[in-house]
């Protein structure tokens, strides 16, 4: 796998992991235990595929990744059957959303790489090229992981931005929810 | 330098930090050394006197890493990114107290995080297979 492809996929695994983390506290107690243990998995995950030259488990990450969208789609099937709504509105649809789309690049690129070359170390890219793919790796994930954070309960708790200093935020700005 | 990012990451990052120690002194006159609340950078970034000289500081330290060698690089960008995680951190809950001694701000707090983020992700993530220092990395 390239070096660039693994850098993405370790930021959609510390994204991932970072809004399930922030999902727990909303959550209602066998949710919460799920989502603690999946968060810290995926936050690991990524940090190891950074750390070690070879990505961690890809078979067994490929399967782990899909697993929760598969939960969260039956749950929904559930509470529309047995008429309970909390199954799926305890579970926040944006961060819920943000989180499966980075699931999906994980386990689609890991796919992708299993099928092509599962042990072949490709070159490495160019200096300026890896830099430049993985800074904007980091938007990305940053732009969508931070407005899935403040979707969740931990988020509407944290500190409302422009109080640390008002001059930071536009002064006309107006923010829901704040 | 340029087949290494760490090299690559660690100039860059280097000069620019070494640039933005020098710009802080000209909004920081008549601001004391460990002002709560300094000038602004850009109109955005709070600094004051210590906060120009912990950049300079930085910026050189990862400069003169860059232009060693790789491991130098390696370390030095894992290091000053693991500091600039927990200042991010720390920022949070400096912001607005009297011991705020950095004069940061919650701008200061986002480019903490981002530059966190880039020097940690290159420093553990490239150039994992790296000898020691020869003459022909220098």
């Amino acid at each position: 796998m390239s070096p660039i492809t693994r850098t993405w996929l370790a930021f959609a695994a510390i994204g991932a992991g970072l809004v399930h983390l922030a999902l727990v506290i909303s959550s209602p107690a066998p949710f919460a235990v799920v989502l603690v243990g999946l968060g810290i998995a995926e936050f690991g995950w990524g940090v190891l595929t950074f750390a070690r030259a070879n990505l961690p488990a890809p078979r067994l990450v490929r399967v782990v990744a899909i697993v929760p969208l598969l939960a969260w789609s039956l749950l929904a099937v559930a509470a529309g059957v047995f008429h309970t709504p909390w199954l799926v509105t305890s579970l926040p649809l944006m961060p819920m959303a943000v989180a499966g789309l980075f699931e999906l690049f994980a386990a689609a690129a890991i796919s992708v790489h299993l099928r092509r070359s599962p042990g072949v170390v490709r070159p490495a890219p160019g200096s300026a090229r890896y830099l430049a793919a993985l800074m904007g790796g980091a938007v990305v994930v940053g732009l969508m992981t931070a407005p899935a954070l403040a979707g969740t309960e931990s988020g509407r708790h944290a500190q409302p931005h422009g109080s640390h200093d008002a001059t930071f935020a536009p002064a006309s700005s107006v923010h829901p929810g704040h | 330098m340029s087949k290494s990012p760490n090299r690559m990451l660690a100039v860059i990052f280097g000069a620019g930090y070494l640039l933005v120690g020098l710009l802080g002194f000209t909004v920081t006159s008549g601001v004391s050394f460990f002002a709560t609340s300094g000038g602004r950078l850009l109109g955005l970034f709070e600094v004051n006197v210590f906060h120009n000289v912990a950049h300079l500081l930085i910026g050189a330290a990862l400069l003169i890493a860059g232009v060693s060698n790789i491991l130098a690089s390696r370390i030095m960008n894992a290091t000053i990114g693991a500091a600039y995680l927990l200042l991010g951190i720390a920022g949070l809950f400096l912001v607005g107290s009297e011991f705020n001694i950095l004069a940061i701000n919650s701008a200061d707090n986002v480019l903490h995080f981002a530059s966190a983020v880039v020097l940690l992700a290159v420093g553990i993530g490239a150039d994992k297979v790296v000898k020691r220092p020869t003459a022909a990395n220098h």
